[in-house]
């Protein structure tokens, strides 16, 4: 990464690559106790972004309640009695569970990378953001209410073609310029590429209430 | 545990990923159409990695086959990796609602039953063991509302009598230490090499000196040596300490026919983070009475299998509309944009009256087909198009909103194709097209039409009044008279553009004369400046001056102003007694408002490249707007119309321009207009 990309807080995508390469290295050592990031190629073999799916979140939340679709036809069908046995125990769950897909992909205008995300319950039905935002820790709603820069959107994922919320990215370049230039072993030892993702999650992930351990900063 | 309690297995648990549900919507599109024919699918599990969540049983898009391809063979299609391992199942997906409920799901059931009940005594299962957890969904996919009906049965053999439990307990207290750690390394290996990682079912042999091996269950024989202990190992998706998982009971069902064992130890495998864990493994001992008939490969058991939810026996319902309804996806999309504006650079952006905001646009022609969709652009949602003409072959390259099909077989009318069209471009718009002439003075009326102008008059009245804003995009003078004269009445925001040659006019009416209790002067209207009542402008002109010329680049700017002055006007604390401003200035309003000056009119020139703003008072003597005339109009309404309409001369005698005519001639003053544009030549294409 060239000292003027530095500077304005961006990478190239073939520097995104390899920052991606260091970060899964760093992530799956040093977190074991989340699940592993993955590189995921696109259908086109030539790109390729990071994956971190089911990610599990038990929720505070109490159940829903009725089944998600309404309507009088659903609950007023007569039902057959179906054979069921003793030797069968029905589930539970005291805790209502959410998972969570992240993915990081390169944005080539920006030239940053953006954190695209979903939520779904266990029957895979997607959480609208207001049920996200009741997951997400105070600080992390607090950061996206002060913050200028980081606001959530609802846009086309790239490769996937459905619906995902994402980071806007456009205060990325910004305060990465910030951060690396307010941190001076980073600028000196010059490993900055291997570390931009550490950095770019440590405030990302700080929205979205994903804690990045601080073994992962002390690479150097 | 007491000895006489039977075995009660954890249910398998579902999960559908929106992939699948996405996939299927596409395949059954297009692809597969009303065929319902019944489709091998793949599902995928992984033993349980969590304390407190079970595993589920996961469709995903990659679970249905490919649409390339043809039909795939009835085993596990699609590769699978220590956390998928995949198992065969069946999808019957319906064309109706009442289809679905209609299966018949005993025999459904039962032939999925069937299949694992085969593999068993074929031995298949033995080879394949994945076979075992075969599975079945029924489900009806309804693509016009987006919503999913779906139910999972996981076929198990019953046995009868049931196993009964002697113990079960966590692995790392029924093994010893050495045990332990040798079963634990050898399961990693196991889960750790692509050969086996997603194989479901094995066996755990421990000899005599705790060294312990997994093997494929295939190779049973070769773990019959004395003094060694064998455990029937198997994924367990459930995380519950005091029951197995699902897949267990067809295990025991093929222990029990292959090789006729009565007492099963068996491993319920877990993990946690990617490790064998034994604290959350369990280990039984389970006694199986052999049913009479068993080996008998003709006799099939009873089956059980569907998934209960919360306890009812009752299908489940996804529904997917907002993230697969392209109508709803479009209006989010629309939302966002604006949102971002408002985020990024005009917080104060008022997107709840944008969107509320009723339009009416007189004249659907190049001005109408282009402040429809700026209108759209900015948020509007409703909006009105009033327009007799229909489209002509010249229209579509002018004309933003039609094609060449809306101008065959005569030309569909114009009010009905921008309407289409307008549905086309942004589906959540309520647009309404009329198709109707406005009436004008100038343009007597034959005593057998007055009914019907009157008629027109009126419609034109109701829509003047049932709207918040009027667009008057006409191509001539005189068609503006009226829809000014019924704005001034109602004090409606009105928003007039005309075209030249290559010059336009952009501007907003003032407020009507009855609009407020002070005597403030009120911005004039598209007619205050004239001294001569609108007369017929297209009689006596040739053809290309009646059938307008104008550069193409006018008619998008002067649109394009005509919104941005109208979301102007919507933003500014005095709406529409707003007073007009000149651009460049220095007046301490404009600084204020976020959207900038708001001007009162804008007159361009494309030959200069030039624009100017200008101010102009309303006048007491103007034909449309001023008192006298709305007042007449409130006394006498249509007769009065109909009057004006008729007699050229009327309303300048009303309005006493007349006399104002006379007495400046008298003094022979040179009334020359010095605009750049001459209003008796605007016109529009």
């Amino acid at each position: 990464m060239g000292t003027k990309e530095e500077a304005q807080g961006t990478l190239s995508s073939t520097d995104f690559g390899v920052a991606a390469s260091a970060f899964i290295l760093n992530w799956n050592t040093v977190c074991s106790s989340f699940p592993p990031w993955t590189w995921v190629l696109s259908h086109h073999q030539v790109e390729g972004y990071l994956s971190l799916e089911n990610m599990l979140l038990s929720s505070t939340q109490e159940e829903h309640g009725e089944l998600s679709c309404p309507g009088p036809g659903i609950h007023s069908h007569q039902e057959d009695p179906i054979d069921v046995d003793d030797a069968t125990l029905v589930h539970t769950n005291p805790c209502k569970v959410h998972y969570y897909d992240l993915h990081i992909i390169y944005c080539n205008s920006y030239r940053v990378p953006v954190l695209y995300f979903r939520a779904y319950d266990s029957d895979g039905e997607p959480l609208e953001f207001d049920e996200i935002e009741k997951d997400l820790p105070a600080y992390s709603k607090k950061a996206l209410s002060d913050s200028k820069w980081t606001f959530i959107t609802q846009e086309e994922h790239p490769y996937l073609n459905r619906p995902w919320y994402k980071l806007h990215p456009c205060g990325t370049s910004e305060w990465m310029k910030l951060l690396f230039h307010a941190d001076d072993a980073l600028a000196k030892t010059g490993v900055a590429i291997e570390l931009y993702l550490v950095a770019w999650l440590s405030v990302v992930g700080h929205v979205v209430g994903l804690r990045i351990p601080f073994e992962m900063m002390k690479q150097l | 545990m007491a000895s006489e309690s039977i075995v009660v297995f954890a249910q398998f648990q579902s999960a559908v990923d929106e992939g699948f549900w996405h996939r299927l919507s596409s395949l059954k599109l297009n692809k597969l159409g009303i065929d319902d024919s019944p489709i091998p699918i793949t599902g995928f599990y992984a033993p349980c990695s969590h304390p407190q969540v079970s595993n589920h049983l996961t469709l995903l898009a990659e679970s249905l086959p490919s649409e390339s391809n043809e039909q795939s063979s009835t085993a596990a299609t699609s590769g699978g990796n220590r956390n998928r391992c995949p198992v065969p199942g069946i999808l019957y997906n319906t064309n109706t609602i009442e289809s679905f409920h209609a299966l018949d799901k005993k025999s459904l059931l039962k032939a999925e039953a069937k299949k694992i009940w085969d593999d068993i005594h074929s031995g298949k299962a033995v080879e394949d063991s994945a076979v075992l957890s075969r599975f079945l969904l029924i489900s009806f996919a309804d693509l016009k509302k987006w919503t999913f009906h779906y139910w999972f049965a996981f076929p198990a053999l019953v046995l009868d009598p049931p196993a009964t439990l002697v113990d079960l307990k966590r692995a790392s207290q029924y093994f010893s230490l050495e045990e332990a750690k040798s079963v634990s390394v050898a399961c990693n290996e196991w889960r750790n090499s692509s050969l086996t990682a997603d194989v479901p079912f094995f066996l755990v042999c421990i000899d005599p000196n705790s060294l312990a091996t997994v093997k494929h269950i295939k190779d049973w024989e070769t773990c019959q040596s004395d003094g060694n202990k064998l455990l029937f190992g198997f994924y367990d998706p459930c995380h519950l300490p005091n029951n197995p998982g699902w897949p267990l009971r067809n295990f025991l069902a093929l222990i029990s026919v292959r090789w006729n064992l009565k007492s099963v130890r068996f491993l319920c495998y877990r993990e946690n983070r990617g490790f064998a864990d034994l604290g959350l493994s369990l280990v039984g001992e389970a006694l199986i009475t052999v049913p009479q008939g068993w080996r008998d490969h003709q006799c099939l058991p009873n089956a059980v299998g569907w998934e209960q939810s919360k306890g009812r026996q009752v299908s489940r319902c996804i529904s997917l509309a907002k993230s697969m309804d392209p109508t709803r996806l479009a209006i989010s999309a629309a939302d966002l944009n604006l949102k971002l504006m408002r985020w990024r650079a005009l917080p104060s952006l008022n997107l709840n009256a944008l969107s509320s905001m009723k339009c009416l646009l007189l004249g659907a022609g190049t001005l109408g087909c282009q402040v429809a969709r700026m209108l759209m652009a900015w948020g509007v949602r409703k909006i009105t198009l009033v327009d007799n003409g229909r489209v002509a072959m010249s229209n579509p390259l002018r004309q933003s909103l039609y094609t060449l099909d809306d101008c065959l077989n005569g030309g569909e009318y114009k009010a009905t194709a921008a309407v289409k069209s307008l549905g086309r471009i942004f589906p959540a718009v309520d647009a309404e097209g009329v198709v109707m002439a406005i009436p004008m003075p100038g343009h007597p009326v034959p005593s057998q039409e007055e009914d019907n102008v009157l008629e027109d008059c009126r419609r034109l009245h109701d829509l003047v009044d049932s709207h918040d804003a009027v667009f008057l995009l006409t191509d001539t003078r005189e068609s503006r008279w009226l829809p000014t004269l019924l704005c001034a009445n109602t004090n409606k925001i009105t928003i007039t553009a005309a075209l030249g040659f290559d010059s336009f006019l952009v501007m907003r009416h003032g407020a009507g004369p009855f609009s407020s209790n002070d005597e403030r002067q009120r911005l004039g209207c598209y007619f205050c400046s004239d001294v001569v009542a609108p007369i017929d402008s297209t009689a006596n002109r040739t053809l290309d001056q009646q059938c307008t010329v104008t550069r193409p680049g006018l008619a998008p700017i002067a649109s394009a102003l005509a919104v941005e002055l109208l979301v102007g006007i919507l933003h500014h604390p005095h709406g529409i007694f707003a007073d007009g401003e000149l651009a460049n200035s220095s007046s301490s309003g404009s600084s204020e408002l976020p959207l900038g000056v708001l001007p009162h009119q804008i007159r361009g020139s494309l030959s200069q490249f030039s624009q100017m703003t200008l101010v102009g008072q309303s006048s007491n003597s103007c034909t449309a707007c001023s008192s006298t005339v709305v007042s007449e109009y409130r006394e006498r309404g249509m007769e009065f119309i109909i009057q004006a309409i008729n007699h050229p001369t009327y309303l300048e005698d009303l309005t006493g321009l007349t006399e104002l005519m006379k007495s400046a001639s008298s003094f022979k003053l040179d009334w020359d207009n010095d605009d750049d544009v001459d209003d008796d030549d605007c016109v529009e294409i």
